[in-house]
């Protein structure tokens, strides 16, 4: 008998029945399947160009450029240096929109 | 609304926020990585370029060497260009019509117009009587016909001597001053 006959069970059909979707992750695919988070990062995007952020952040960036040398800089460099940064600079009052919106859409997801 | 649930929803909400910040950051710094590596920043490559440019030329200037070779007379400017020291493109002159190289216009018009001796004969040939006032300083009645003829050369001949000589004749008449 050929030995591929004995061999184990492929893994992924085991490893779905054993996992439960975590709220997290329910949450996510409503919003991706209802188009609410495309909508909700729009929001966020224009509200941010708005208020001079992106600006700001770009030009962290480009500082970062020219001091190291357009050559050496990876995007993981980029990125690392932004997240604080951009983290902490978005206007109370963005945040808070955006927050709104977000709680409304749970509540009306019937969670 | 009540307790649990409204903390779980803030937290939540907080959490889908986080990940929407998050992936506007990564889209910004792709972006902006993007310009650097295209070179798409002009003031960037520009910096550079000048920057590396004016270390050049600092050096260049430092260095002791290149002094005493540099040739005076065909010096190269910015641009790489030389030029003759005598500027050769050719013009009609304004006054006589003839045709006059660039580096040799001043001379030309000076003896043209009315600074020397020559030109001012030239000019005053047509009346006698302007002539004598030349070389008699003679009163400012002669001065008409004088001024019909040359008017417009005397007002562009700013050189002093000629003005000079008018102006101080206290009974100068300027009729023609004011068209």
């Amino acid at each position: 008998m050929k030995h591929s006959v004995n061999r184990p069970p492929t893994p992924d059909a085991a490893e779905d029945q054993g996992k439960e979707p975590t709220l997290q992750e329910i949450i996510n695919i409503k919003l991706i399947e209802s188009g609410e988070k495309e909508r909700l990062m729009e929001l966020l995007r224009e509200r941010l160009i708005d208020c001079g952020w992106k600006d700001e952040m770009k030009a962290l960036c480009r500082a970062h450029v020219k001091k190291k040398g357009r050559n050496n800089v990876t995007v993981d460099d980029l990125v690392h240096l932004i997240t604080p940064k951009g983290r902490a600079s978005v206007p109370d009052s963005v945040k808070a929109e955006l927050l709104q919106r977000i709680r409304t859409f749970l509540m009306s997801a019937a969670l | 609304m009540s307790g649990p649930n409204e903390d779980n929803n803030t937290q939540l909400s907080s959490h889908i926020f986080g990940d929407l910040l998050d992936s506007i950051i990564v889209d910004v710094a792709s972006e902006c990585h993007r310009i650097a590596k295209l070179g798409l920043d002009r003031n960037l490559e520009e910096e550079e370029e000048e920057m590396r440019l004016s270390a050049q030329a600092r050096a260049r200037v430092a260095d002791p060497s290149n002094s005493s070779e540099t040739n005076t007379k065909y010096v190269v400017d910015i641009f790489g260009q030389t030029h003759p020291s005598v500027a050769t493109e050719i013009f009609e002159c304004m006054n006589c019509g003839r045709s006059i190289a660039a580096g040799r216009f001043a001379p030309h018009l000076e003896k043209c117009m009315g600074k020397g001796r020559k030109a001012r004969l030239k000019v005053t040939r047509s009346s006698t009587a302007a002539q004598n006032r030349y070389s008699r300083g003679s009163p400012v009645s002669t001065y008409s016909p004088y001024s019909n003829s040359t008017s417009t050369n005397r007002l562009s001949n700013g050189t002093p001597s000629v003005a000079g000589e008018e102006y101080s004749n206290g009974t100068y008449e300027e009729p023609w001053n004011k068209t």
